[in-house]
């Protein structure tokens, strides 16, 4: 391929070439002549190309491949396939050069535009020797949660000059899932009215006060005599007692706005990032606390996660909400109708929201209030965010602010637990102030 | 569970409800703040494309990021620059005599000429100096524009000099290889001030960490390599090129030695045009070998060889 310095020589040639036949003048036919063969030399040494980089995925190519290129093969390693927002990602390529030929190769590993490269380099100017290989190692951090993938790797042979050079994509790709991070919580002043133990109960598979059998273990003295299992005392000689399935305490319902509209602000300092993040922290509390924790994140669809307990539910949440992508405008009436009718009353509700843009909200947290649903909002303010990032002037800002503050008083006034979350303030104030602590 | 996108009519929601809608300014405020379904400018990463004068230089105008003090290598490039820059601005003064110039065309004068023709070589000289030295893309880019500026000459078909003392312009051979010498050096000139810029921003680059370069030297070398080989291939094809019109007659002799005697003398061949014709039959003969994918098939051939 031509690059646009060869293509400028090619042209002042010709330029040359024409005006000197016009001219008849030798001298500019004579330097054109030698701009011409320094570039047919250096294309013919260069190889011309005959690839170029598409950016297009393996499946998609139909392109011819170079044969200096078609011996360079690429392979690439992760450190892990999942990891938290600011974590580091371990990445080796290991670049082949199957050819009985030395190749001068540069090497770019493709990396997400939002990650930044800590250690090492993905940019690699090497001499790849005949039948040999090297290992490239660099760290990416990731400071943002979402669907990642690396690749593919380009590589580009070119002439010592940068007249001509080939390029090829070698379809190498690597997923990986970052998380959005978590904040320890201590306490979140939120409780479910109603006890779990009746409708819907789910179990948690650990003992304690329940309905279903969990195990059988030796009597010790301050046990309940009706707890004692007699045919296992029978079998045994030993005095056993049952042991029950501990319930969850109570079924926790976070619903996170992932509208367009909620990544208004900087790419790392929005609505949708402190939200994901407050998910994130609020399941592992309460799923630590064996809490069962259902999460729905609503944007252009309605996504939702059963509740359940245990590990493995938090990490079905983490992936949903590092899946979570700002798009649509879906009311939170909607939301609200679809699942209404599959929550246990009572159940505590956390929103988090801007709440800006959707004329349904105070309808909707309405709704809730009225079968008595406990509901706290955590609104992560998109004023704020614009504000600092300097787009919004003081005068624009302060009557946003005053509508902001209307609403959230109107709120407030349906008796839900609202809180104006500033940018700074840790989730934990947020939810204390929520709560009225 | 996923549920499908609703349609977007959702007015049925609403129905025997009061919906209560944002005020007006609110809804334009969040406009103008940015909100709705368009993606945050700073969401959008900052892509640095080279303009079109960049490409052409194989780097930025002016550098986004600081060049680190340079290194051994391109203070070498610097030294190849300057000696090349001293044999150019003495070459393009011997081979581009005052008469012909634009100036000379416009004034009628030969002495405002002479020292336009001089003021233009200097300037060259001087920005091609300060951006070596500077390592400023745009005075090198200036100082190629002032080269080209001197060797426009609107006249004759033969090579004259503006200084015979050294007896040149007596023989034609001479003067040929005073104008391939010429182009030659010109053409090294514009690779080695670029070269001076790129390889300050790898220099730079690999200090910073931005690259990483395995076995430099032999990088470095297979590029010195070039500088040396290229000029010296690029000469001796060039002086094949434009003796194609003598080297015509004789293949020409092989069928008929009257046809080839006619060539010779005809003036058409000595001429402009016969290295143009020359020139012409070279450069289809190598446009063949590049539609056959000589390149590639001799790729190829080297990748067998070397199994």
């Amino acid at each position: 391929m031509w690059s646009r310095k060869s293509a400028m020589l090619g042209s002042l040639a010709v330029a040359m070439y024409m005006l000197g036949l016009t001219l008849r003048n030798s001298q500019l036919v004579t330097i054109a002549v030698v701009i011409f063969v320094f570039l047919t030399w250096a294309a013919l040494v260069g190889n011309h190309a005959d690839v170029s980089a598409s950016g297009r995925r393996a499946e998609e190519w139909t392109g011819e491949e170079g044969v200096a290129l078609g011996s360079v093969v690429a392979m690439r390693k992760l450190s892990s396939a999942r990891m938290f927002e600011d974590g580091e990602l371990n990445v080796t390529l290991r670049m082949q050069n199957t050819s009985s030929l030395p190749k001068i190769l540069e090497v770019r590993d493709r990396v997400p535009e939002v990650m930044r490269i800590k250690e090492g380099a993905n940019y690699i100017l090497m001499e790849l020797g005949p039948r040999r290989e090297t290992f490239i190692e660099y760290t990416v951090e990731c400071p943002l949660r979402g669907f990642y993938s690396l690749g593919p790797v380009t590589v580009r042979i070119q002439d010592a000059f940068g007249l001509f050079h080939k390029e090829k994509e070698l379809h190498v790709y690597n997923d990986f899932l970052v998380f959005p991070k978590m904040e320890d919580l201590k306490e979140t002043f939120v409780k479910s009215r109603v006890p779990k133990i009746f409708t819907g109960a789910v179990n948690i598979r650990q003992p304690g006060p329940g309905s279903e059998f969990y195990s059988l273990r030796e009597y010790f003295e301050g046990d309940s005599f009706r707890a004692i299992n007699w045919s296992a005392y029978a079998r045994s000689g030993k005095l056993m007692v049952n042991e029950r399935e501990r319930d969850a305490v109570s079924d926790i319902i976070i619903i996170v706005d992932s509208r367009a509209v909620a990544e208004t602000g900087p790419v790392s300092r929005n609505a949708l990032v402190y939200s994901t993040r407050a998910a994130a922290s609020l399941a592992k509390y309460f799923l630590g606390r064996r809490d069962s924790v259902g999460v729905i994140v609503y944007g252009d669809e309605v996504v939702s996660v059963d509740r359940d307990t245990g590990k493995k539910q938090l990490y079905v949440i983490l992936t949903k909400l590092a899946g979570a992508v700002a798009r649509g405008n879906i009311p939170l009436q909607v939301v609200v109708n679809r699942i209404l009718p599959h929550i246990n009353k009572g159940s505590p509700i956390i929103f988090l929201s801007n709440l800006e843009d959707d004329p349904t909200i105070v309808n909707a947290l309405r709704d809730f209030r009225a079968r008595d649903f406990d509901v706290t909002v955590l609104s992560p303010s998109s004023l704020e965010f614009e504000f600092d990032a300097k787009r919004l002037d003081r005068t624009g800002y302060e009557v946003m602010k005053t509508e902001r503050d209307v609403l959230i008083g109107e709120l407030r006034g349906l008796g839900v637990n609202i809180m104006d979350w500033e940018p700074d303030m840790l989730l934990s104030t947020a939810l204390a102030g929520a709560r009225g602590f | 569970m996923t549920i499908n996108k609703p349609s977007a009519d959702t007015s049925h929601l609403y129905d025997g409800k009061t919906v209560r809608s944002a005020a007006p300014s609110r809804k334009k405020a969040a406009g103008q703040v940015g909100s709705g379904s368009e993606i945050p400018q700073d969401a959008i990463p900052k892509v640095e494309i080279p303009s079109f004068i960049e490409s052409l230089l194989g780097g930025p105008l002016v550098p986004k990021m600081k060049f680190l003090p340079p290194d051994k290598m391109v203070q070498n490039l610097q030294i190849a620059v300057y000696g090349v820059l001293v044999a150019l601005a003495f070459l393009t003064y011997l081979i581009s005599p005052p008469d012909g110039t634009m100036w000379y065309i416009l004034s009628g004068s030969l002495g405002f000429a002479n020292i336009m023709q001089l003021v233009i070589i200097g300037g060259a000289t001087v920005c091609g100096f300060m951006g070596t030295f500077k390592r400023d893309a745009r005075f090198s880019l200036g100082s190629n524009v002032l080269f080209i500026l001197a060797i426009l000459r609107f006249a004759s078909s033969k090579t004259s000099l503006s200084n015979d003392a050294f007896g040149f312009q007596d023989s034609p051979f001479l003067l040929a290889v005073l104008v391939v010498v010429y182009s030659v050096l010109l053409i090294m000139y514009f690779e080695l001030s670029n070269g001076v810029i790129r390889y300050s921003m790898l220099d730079t680059s690999i200090r910073t960490n931005e690259v990483y370069v395995m076995n430099p030297k032999k990088i470095v070398s297979k590029y010195h390599r070039s500088l040396i080989i290229n000029p010296v291939i690029a000469t001796l094809l060039a002086w094949f090129v434009l003796s194609a019109n003598t080297i015509l007659p004789r293949i020409v002799g092989i069928f008929s030695s009257d046809t080839s005697l006619r060539m010779e003398e005809s003036v058409e061949l000595t001429s402009v045009y016969g290295v143009a014709l020359g020139t012409l039959f070279v450069f289809i003969t190598v446009g063949v070998l590049f539609g056959l994918n000589l390149p590639t098939h001799l790729q190829r051939y080297r990748e067998k060889q070397a199994e």
